[in-house]
């Protein structure tokens, strides 16, 4: 299965991308690391090219809300990514807010699966289970 | 000890003759042949050098002409591009695949057509709509660069196809090296093929190459016969075309080459072949106004046939030139012109201006576009000393 990740916008929390990766790929997906400093576009695009099943977008400065907002209609520009499970994880607000209010916002963006302030394995057990229901349904 | 070679520069417009002594330029008579040209203004010259001892190159026929269809702007459009405009190639248009049927298919003949998108894992990308677009254009050759799993599937469709190797790696990083060498070959192929080219034969026994070629490949060794400060762009201004070549410390994107030095052709932005559009792009630039006063002209001077018209072109696509590659214009790029600390000019430019009207358009852009009072140092190369060095050095 294929994960495209990094990091969104302007930030450069490159070891955690790094973590991400490796863990990733010790549970066997391929992973395509665009790295930190990351346009939504981009994300899409390497989707596309990678033909990848799932996009991981992290943030841990806050400012994924910013550019999330524009995820739904860049999204719908592309005529091949109806499948694409979309997941976002990572600190999802600047300052402070619980994910009760952040997880629904996210999701109304356009995202499959929300992790605001999840361990890095519980969020990847949460990916496996997701996929592998889709894939029985 | 070298023995003295003859460097001959076939351009649009003029042609350049240089001995170790002299160099000489001649506007061309386009009734005549380019040798009988050439015979006639500097024959006794030429026959002064043995075949082996004279080099040519040439930029006469203005570089092939590319459409290339990719997947994604960020990736396969993006890496084609600008490995295209590094082998010399003029981009008429860029189709993005899954928006293919809503393009109009253009009516010239394109040289070359570039067919990429997709890593080597991926596979049925390419369908019924890119066959169907393909039958309605007319093109010369085309190549595929994409995901090599769907070569072998497009190569039974698409007659005379040429499969390469995938310009996408698994990391989607750029791999260059075999598109840019097939698509310099082609620009190589098509230059022997133009019969004023090929009588050329008859006076040297090198090979011709493209003049974007050598100077490009001049550029590693600027520092040898001119005082050029890192990093710097090189301005190459002529009859048909308007090129740069500009350090890669320029670009903010992430395309990782093995190149240091890109470069980028203006086709429309020349003063003789192609003044009409370089008129058409002044007077669609709302500063070009300014710009004509600041000159003390009014834009009649674009009717007149004179020294000065000439001067006031040259000024004005060196301007548009920069414009073009700022960040007032959204181009294919757009380097920090901010950083740079020289600005080379070569080719016909340094013949028809002064220092000073170079240094006062530069001056001119940074103060009303950049808002800045940067100054680079402005470097003439008015003895064509760029050309003359790439093709002594070129190892072909």
């Amino acid at each position: 299965m294929k994960v495209v990740i990094g990091v969104v916008g302007n930030d450069i929390h490159v070891v955690a991308n790094r973590l991400i990766e490796l863990s990733l790929g010790a549970r066997g997906f391929e992973v395509f690391n665009l790295g930190v400093n990351t346009y939504l576009e981009e994300f899409f695009d390497a989707a596309v090219e990678t033909n990848a099943d799932v996009l991981l977008i992290s943030s841990l400065n806050g400012e994924a809300e910013g550019w999330s907002r524009e995820v739904k209609l860049l999204r719908s520009k592309y005529k091949t990514l109806d499948k694409l499970v979309m997941v976002i994880g990572g600190n999802l607000v600047v300052g402070t807010a619980s994910a009760e209010e952040i997880v629904p916002k996210y999701k109304k963006y356009g995202f499959d699966l929300v992790f605001h302030q999840v361990d890095l394995n519980t969020g990847l057990d949460a990916l496996e289970v997701y996929l592998g229901e889709r894939k029985i349904s | 000890m070298s023995r003295a070679k003859l460097l001959i520069d076939v351009g649009s417009t003029y042609f350049k003759v240089s001995t170790p002594s002299s160099i000489e330029q001649h506007f061309r008579d386009f009734n005549k042949d380019i040798l009988d040209d050439l015979t006639h203004k500097c024959g006794e010259t030429i026959h002064a050098y043995k075949k082996e001892d004279i080099y040519i190159c040439s930029s006469a026929n203005g570089g092939l002409s590319t459409l290339i269809i990719g997947i994604t702007e960020s990736f396969s459009l993006k890496y084609a591009t600008n490995i295209a405009f590094n082998s010399g190639i003029n981009i008429i248009d860029k189709v993005l695949y899954q928006n293919i049927q809503e393009y109009s298919v253009p009516s010239d003949l394109i040289d070359v057509v570039i067919v990429v998108g997709g890593i080597d894992s991926s596979c049925d990308i390419f369908g019924e709509p890119l066959f169907s677009y393909l039958k309605m254009l007319k093109y010369s050759n085309i190549v595929y660069v994409g995901s090599g799993k769907d070569a072998s599937k497009i190569q039974e469709k698409i007659p005379n196809l040429v499969v390469l190797p995938n310009i996408i790696d698994h990391r989607l990083h750029i791999v260059e090296e075999n598109l840019k060498e097939y698509l310099t070959n082609l620009y190589q192929l098509d230059i022997e093929g133009k019969e004023d080219i090929k009588n050329l034969y008859t006076i040297t026994a090198n090979q011709i190459y493209s003049t974007p070629y050598i100077v490009n490949q001049t550029l590693p060794f600027i520092g040898t016969k001119f005082s050029v400060v890192n990093p710097f762009i090189l301005i190459d201004i002529g009859g048909a075309t308007t090129d740069i070549h500009y350090s890669k410390d320029l670009v903010d994107d992430n395309i990782v080459t093995t190149n240091e030095y890109d470069r980028l052709v203006f086709k429309k932005l020349g003063v003789f072949k192609s003044k009409e559009s370089l008129i058409f792009s002044a007077k669609n630039n709302e500063f070009v106004y300014e710009l004509l006063t600041h000159l003390k002209v009014t834009e009649n001077i674009f009717e007149q046939q004179s020294e000065k018209a000439l001067q006031v072109l040259m000024q004005l696509a060196l301007f548009l030139v920069l414009c073009k590659i700022s960040h007032y214009k959204k181009a294919y790029i757009n380097l920090k012109l901010l950083s740079i600390n020289s600005i080379v000019l070569t080719g016909g430019i340094t013949k028809v201006l002064a220092d000073a009207q170079m240094e006062d358009i530069i001056s001119f852009f940074y103060k009303k576009i950049l808002n800045s009072n940067h100054n680079p140092s402005v470097v003439m190369d008015h003895n064509y000393d760029i050309w003359t060095l790439g093709l002594t050095n070129n190892k072909g």
